[in-house]
């Protein structure tokens, strides 16, 4: 468990994003605290998925800022941020398909700390391929370990998505809609990696499922045109009347939200 | 036969051909193929330099002859003006490519696909027409001729590339070191990075890779690469011409890599190989002969777009899959 601290561990100061005349983010102040599970959601081009490119570092800001652990990481180039600890995944599977399973978690795993050698094999680098023996475990591709990853059936990509955010060990964890597309079964399985890494792992998860997000977020954000709209536990958020009228308004969901809140 | 044992033969019987051939050429054809040989050898690795880049960093580029050229210049000029001997001559074009590869990298790899193309292309038509007009340094299309200092003097004992059959050895032994580097390249840290960064580059920068550095260094790498080709081509030919740095040429390497399969090892000497006995039997015939390599070209590319190497391994793929088959179905029939 993370120790919680008096620093967030992410904080923005009106962070704004625009595409010419289209303000993507608007002026969004946000703060995550530690061992926290916290969920994004809002309807389509809301801006969550600029917002984690924000964050990242794919996009630059048009103005604002963003800190991490304190430290101000806005303009930093994604590898940079990326090695301060902060992961994410793509809302599209994104994974190396012309390596295999195994090998892109080996890349994952040694990407993000050190020198990349020319002159070792690979192979012998004993701590980075236990790593991944031990991971291709936790997320049951043990079986798949040589198979190329372009090869995958689409729920075993988002299993080997989880295994490279895990196997990186970040300080923070960034899910653009994980479940997306998945089968029922698929989407039970990915949800119980998710909750295993949030015990050691800082997560922010952007998802469209409802039943996901009730069921495994502490804290929602609900987004809309680019800027916050309402924020606090799940139990709030179900109860609260901007969100119903902008958000989850409509006649037959209602009972299916408070449903869920109270589940 | 098992894939491995094939793999095992073919192995065997091609590294003991290429040693015996200043022997069995001259015996079984004439002298002249065994400089052929030599030729190829010498573009295959100029090929790999596309390879590096194409096939394993996903950069393709047009533009490789400069950084060959460079290495023939580095040779010529060497010898000729600065009257130095064998190795600081080889070390200077192997450095002067690198640099020039270092200079054009740092602007040419913050592009990608066709725009990192194009640039490559003009980087190295800048620096043809440059070395074309330049006639005092580079002699333009005329080129430079040298005589070849020895390679190694040691008291009495001289050897010099003069002695075909060491020229022959020489020529073989630096492209073989190369290919085993690249090679070492490939399976280490450094190399599963490049092919990250191709497979998908984005989320290579979001797992921690410096897109942008690792591209440099490949690109610098692949320029060490054509400029030891480009020096062996200089001394091979004992003289370096600004002609070699034209974008056919460049061209022509792409055209054989990816024909005998871009991010195979040895795709680039086999594509190399096979154009290079086209042309030079089918060229005393008839002089369209790049009409063949049009056509292989553009059939492989439909038919075969992994290249001849990536077919020969589907090929061994397959095989060793219906050596397991019998087994597997033999175990499913153990059951209940």
């Amino acid at each position: 468990m993370n120790q919680p601290t008096s620093e967030p561990i992410l904080r923005t100061e009106g962070l704004t994003k625009r595409f010419g005349g289209l303000t993507a983010v608007d002026d969004l102040s946000f703060s995550v605290t530690g061992s926290r599970l916290h969920a994004i959601i809002g309807p389509n081009g809301a801006g969550k998925t600029t917002f984690f490119n924000l964050i990242s570092g794919l996009l630059q800001p048009t103005d604002g800022r963003v800190f991490f652990l304190g430290e101000d990481i806005t303009g930093a180039k994604p590898h940079q941020i990326s090695r301060l600890g902060i992961k994410r995944t793509l809302q599209i599977k994104s994974v190396f398909p012309k390596l295999t399973v195994a090998e892109n978690l080996w890349i994952t795993k040694r990407a993000g700390h050190g020198f990349l050698d020319p002159f070792r094999p690979a192979r012998a680098d004993r701590e980075t391929t236990s790593a991944v023996e031990r991971t291709l475990e936790q997320v049951g591709l043990s079986a798949l370990a040589d198979r190329q990853a372009g090869t995958l059936s689409y729920g075993d990509v988002a299993l080997l998505e989880i295994g490279m955010a895990a196997i990186a060990q970040p300080r923070l964890l960034l899910l653009d809609e994980p479940t997306c597309g998945m089968s029922p079964a698929e989407t039970a399985r990915a949800v119980d990696k998710i909750l295993e890494l949030a015990r050691s792992i800082d997560i922010i998860i952007i998802e469209h499922d409802m039943d996901v997000v009730f069921e495994i977020a502490d804290d929602i954000t609900v987004m809309a045109q680019g800027a916050i709209l309402a924020q606090g536990s799940p139990a709030q958020i179900a109860a609260d009347e901007r969100v119903r009228e902008a958000y989850l308004g409509r006649e037959e969901d209602e009972d299916y939200v408070e449903e869920a809140a109270h589940a | 036969m098992s894939p491995a044992s094939i793999r095992l033969i073919l192995w065997v019987l091609v590294t003991a051909f290429m040693l015996a051939v200043p022997w069995l050429v001259p015996a079984l054809l004439n002298a002249f193929w065994v400089s052929v040989i030599a030729e190829i050898l010498i573009w295959s690795l100029f090929a790999a330099s596309v390879n590096l880049l194409y096939g394993y960093t996903g950069l393709l580029s047009f533009g490789q002859a400069l950084y060959f050229g460079f290495g023939m210049y580095g040779v010529a000029i060497g010898i000729q003006d600065l009257h130095l001997s064998f190795w600081p001559a080889l070390s200077l074009g192997i450095v002067a490519a690198m640099a020039m590869a270092l200079v054009t990298g740092v602007f040419a790899v913050r592009l990608t696909w066709h725009y990192f193309a194009i640039i490559t292309v003009v980087f190295s038509l800048i620096f043809y027409f440059l070395a074309l007009s330049n006639k005092w340094l580079t002699g333009g299309d005329d080129g430079i001729n040298f005589s070849l200092p020895p390679t190694f003097r040691i008291g009495g004992f001289t050897r010099s590339l003069t002695d075909a059959t060491f020229q022959y050895e020489f020529i073989l032994a630096t492209v073989a070191l190369c290919f085993w580097l690249m090679h070492r390249l490939i399976e280490s840290p450094l190399g599963k990075a490049l092919v990250a960064i191709r497979d998908n580059d984005v989320r290579a920068s979001l797992i921690g890779l410096n897109v942008y550095l690792l591209r440099l260094i490949a690109f610098v790498l692949a320029g060490f690469l054509a400029g030891v080709s480009g020096a062996l081509f200089a001394f091979f030919g004992r003289y370096a011409s600004a002609s070699y740095m034209f974008y056919h040429v460049s061209g022509e390497a792409v055209v054989w890599t990816i024909v005998g399969g871009a991010g195979t090892l040895l795709g680039p000497v086999v594509g190399t190989t096979l154009f290079i006995i086209v042309r030079e039997v089918v060229s005393t015939h008839w002089e369209h002969h790049s009409l063949i390599v049009g056509a292989v070209a553009i059939l492989v590319v439909i038919f075969a777009p992994k290249g001849v190497v990536g077919l020969w391994n589907d090929w061994m793929a397959r095989l060793s899959e219906r050596g397991s088959t019998p087994a597997s179905a033999a175990e499913l029939r153990v059951g209940p």
